[in-house]
């Protein structure tokens, strides 16, 4: 306990958030207006320390992009706090935006009446690149997402990926130590997801603290560090995704793919001893029963045994993956 | 320094993406025309002697004005419903040199409108174009541009704010071409309008054009305005600063 | 016949509250109001610069004209947002007889031009030389009406179109502004070259203009009868031609399934 504590003492966090809210005000109606309010962030907080590749995984609606939007100056906490290198994000904004590269992708964004070269150039000269620096800087990115040789086309024709690519490339122009990437692998084809996740990993090991926000879990699982899970506004657990995995899901995970799954076999199934949790996934002509149990149990004939005689198909027991401790993270509440 | 590369930058590229705006520069070029030729009929239909001149600079400076009317209200929310509003505040520099340089453009870009009237008017109008105090003439061309451009920069900081600037800069074409007497003398106008038009920068502007072009003494005027376009650039700066930090507290950037 | 009326009543009113469901009330009521007092001003203090007519002949052109407006934007308004929110080929594929559906949206934006030219109206009275007596006030309302008709037509044929182009906004702001420089707004039609009075004479708002400034000069509405004839007319022929090209343009989509692509 104690090494621990003046560990943290020693180590000062590249990116704090302190009990982050934030509340947004919508209305409905035109003619008699109805306010009320969306609590879209409520009470977030973590660390993220230098060098870290940090994500942020929930589904969609859970509250990363405003808990991103907030920490890269964009929004204004209804409440709470959060500094990036030690600036605070409402009163050194300036700072704070010096040091930081965002990417948010989409299909907006950029301006497309002009080149991708063009627009790269302009946010160079925001970013007080050194004039000298911005041609080389400018082609090194293009080369790195995988842009060049279209750079002089226009914005307007770009496909999603590639303007997603030119996203990223301008997240980067100016070398930034701590990188924000919202969805970053959203609308890129396989292949290209996966180049991105490389050049992403490559960033993190050059030194670069990054904050990736996601809800596909294998990209967490497989990118970053720590991971915190957030759900309706709030984180509802965090750690290493080894943590995770051990903290929220132990044991195993037994799948039976079953034709015609009998009634009340849920409810028996659960009943037997040594078993966490039950759900059932609909599938074409069958039914996945998924069986978490605890560890050092060995429930597949019992469970068999609950069927009532029902046709059975692939039956398979195996590692708890992140995606199994997401899906109990997000659906608890 | 680095303030002004950045202003220059930033210009070029947005005179750029403007002008390949097919829908902006025809805007900025077919309605002058057409409003200009109004004009040139009606003086034309009238009885007062007069140079046609005038009416020529009086229609391109209506232009300018729809141009830095519509490319600051319509920039801010173009920019919004093309997604790079959100990328123009997160970056270092203050929103104010981001901001700037667009509504120097879209005055610029005001300057096609100037260019059209002119080249119309001596085309269908026999309208002369010869003017008598060339250097007070191309001085004062550019000056009007920068002082209509502060005061676009002013109105985009009150649009940032609101999703529907369009409709209130609609509002305020016919305005400022009657009470800045682009084609018709502050005195036939109320008296009390004459304090109101000496606040903005194309009634010195358009007086600053006839006096070179026509007769006159235009460098008054050119100084006039200068100093507002000063007064604009101070009162842009807070009002960008205080209507950007609202927009952040409210979370309306990305709203379209 | 009935359904007709209903098709006619119902489906007017609900569109044209879906159009204007995205616009505040803070931002339609400046627009509609606060533009027509600055055009009116500008224009008849031009008129008092360049001592060309009176200000009547300012007042009465204006009005009229910006009751049309309403009708171009209104109309084209109707088909281009319509294909912005895709609504457009379900309502091409309803059995819905065209001529009810769309007049049913041309009636809103008739009642909306003449309350806009009645504020007009007012706004030259209460602020310029101009003057009315209460016996011109129908007489007035009926030719505003026709002509507000006759730019609805127009409108239609801007929205039809619209259905080829892209670009259905810029199309209905160069009609508005071309109407401006044609028909008589704000120069007197005679001093304008030959060509150009032919055209103005094909295009609405023409002649509604000089049967309402005949009225407003103390003429009767029978005096000036065969122009608001006239103005009807015309309305009818562009009314006429926006269905012929709406069958053209409906059919050619059909085929090429171009509805979508905006």
């Amino acid at each position: 306990m104690a090494v621990s504590a003046v560990a943290r003492l020693a180590v000062v966090a590249v990116v704090e958030a302190h009990d982050l809210y934030r509340t947004y005000r919508t209305s409905t109606g035109t003619l008699r207006r109805k306010w009320h309010n969306v609590e879209a962030v409520r009470g977030v907080s973590f660390e993220i320390q230098e060098g870290e590749l940090f994500g942020l995984l929930g589904p969609n609606g859970a509250g990363k992009t405003t808990t991103i939007k907030m920490l890269i100056t964009l929004l204004i906490p209804t409440k709470g706090t959060a500094s990036v290198l030690g600036y605070d994000v409402v009163k050194d904004a300036r700072e704070v935006r010096r040091r930081i590269g965002y990417v948010f992708g989409g299909e907006r964004g950029v301006y497309e009446r002009l080149s991708g070269y063009d627009n790269l150039r302009y946010f160079a000269e925001l970013y007080g690149v050194e004039p000298k620096e911005i041609r080389p800087r400018i082609d090194y990115l293009l080369d790195l997402v995988g842009l060049k040789g279209r750079e002089q086309e226009r914005a307007e024709g770009y496909s999603r990926g590639m303007k997603q690519r030119l996203h990223i490339a301008r997240g980067l122009l100016h070398d930034p130590p701590v990188v924000f990437l919202d969805e970053p692998t959203i609308g890129l084809d396989p292949v290209g997801a996966r180049e991105l996740r490389a050049t992403i990993a490559s960033l993190a090991a050059a030194g670069k603290t990054i904050l990736l926000t996601t809800h596909y879990m294998f990209e967490a699982d497989a990118l970053c560090d720590r991971i915190a899970v957030i759900n309706r506004g709030e984180i509802v657990a965090h750690g290493t995704p080894a943590e995770l995995k051990r903290d929220v899901v132990e044991g195993a995970v037994v799948e039976v793919e079953v034709f015609g799954l009998p009634d009340g076999t849920v409810e028996r199934v659960r009943d037997l001893n040594g078993v966490t949790s039950v759900s059932i996934e609909e599938r074409e002509q069958a039914q996945l029963l998924i069986v978490q149990t605890q560890p050092e149990v060995e429930l597949t004939q019992s469970i068999l045994g609950t069927l009532d005689g029902a046709s059975v198909g692939r039956i398979s027991r195996r590692e708890p993956t992140l995606e199994d401790a997401y899906v109990t993270l997000v659906a608890e509440e | 320094m680095k303030t002004l590369r950045l202003i220059w930058v930033g210009w070029k590229f947005h005179v750029k993406s403007l002008t390949l705006s097919g829908f902006f520069i025809l805007t900025s070029v077919l309605q002058p025309i057409i409003f200009a030729s109004v004009a040139y009929f009606m003086f034309r239909a009238g009885a007062r002697e007069g140079t046609l001149l005038y009416v020529a600079l009086g229609a391109g400076m209506m232009g300018i004005w729809s141009s830095t009317l519509f490319g600051s209200g319509g920039a801010i929310q173009w920019q919004r419903w093309q997604g790079t509003l959100e990328y123009c505040i997160a970056v270092p520099p203050p929103f104010l040199l981001v901001i700037l340089p667009l509504t120097l453009a879209t005055a610029t870009i005001g300057l096609y409108s100037l260019t059209a009237t002119l080249v119309w008017g001596r085309l269908f109008f026999s309208v002369p174009l010869e003017v008598a105090h060339p250097v007070a003439f191309i001085v004062a061309l550019p000056v009007t541009v920068v002082g209509l451009g502060l005061l676009g920069l002013i109105l985009a900081s009150t649009f940032i704010m609101y999703r529907n600037a369009n409709a209130l800069s609609n509002l305020l074409e016919y305005p400022v071409w009657l009470v800045t007497g682009l084609l018709v003398s502050l005195s036939l106008l109320p008296f009390w309008v004459g304090p109101i038009s000496w606040l903005l920068a194309p009634t010195w502007g358009i007086n600053a054009l006839r006096d070179a072009a026509i007769a006159g003494n235009a460098w008054p005027e050119i100084a006039m305005c200068l100093l507002l376009s000063a007064v604009y650039l101070v009162i842009g700066y807070f009002a960008l600063q205080h209507f950007e930090r609202l927009a952040r507290e409210r979370a309306t950037l990305t709203l379209t | 016949m009935r359904e007709n009326l209903r098709v006619f009543f119902i489906g007017g009113y609900l569109s044209y509250r879906a159009l204007f469901n995205w616009m505040h009330w803070s931002y339609y009521i400046p627009t509609m109001l606060g533009a027509p007092i600055f055009q009116i001003l500008f224009f008849a203090y031009i008129g008092r610069y360049a001592q060309v007519e009176s200000d009547e002949f300012f007042v009465v052109g204006n009005a009229v004209q910006l009751s049309a407006m309403a009708g171009i934007y209104g109309m084209a308004m109707t088909v281009g947002g319509e294909r912005w929110t895709q609504t457009l080929s379900p309502l091409l594929a309803t059995p819905a007889n065209r001529l009810p559906l769309f007049l049913g949206r041309a009636l809103p934006l008739i009642a909306n031009g003449i309350i806009t030219s009645a504020f007009a109206f007012f706004v030259g009275w209460l602020l310029l030389d101009f003057e009315l007596t209460w016996s011109e006030i129908p007489a007035l309302a009926v030719v505003v009406a026709v002509s507000a008709f006759s730019c609805t037509s127009l409108g239609l044929v801007v929205g039809a179109l619209g259905l080829r182009m892209r670009d259905v906004f810029f199309l209905a702001n160069f009609v508005v502004y071309a109407l401006l420089l044609f028909c008589g707004v704000n120069i007197p039609l005679d001093t304008l070259p030959g060509w150009m009075q032919e055209v103005a004479n094909r295009l609405p708002l023409t002649h509604g203009i000089e049967a309402a400034r005949g009225i407003a000069g103390g003429s009767s509405l029978s005096d000036v009868s065969g122009l608001v004839w006239t103005e009807l007319g015309i309305g009818a022929a562009y009314a006429t031609a926006a269905f012929v090209l709406f069958k053209l343009f409906e059919l050619e989509g059909r085929r090429r399934a171009s509805f979508e692509t905006i």
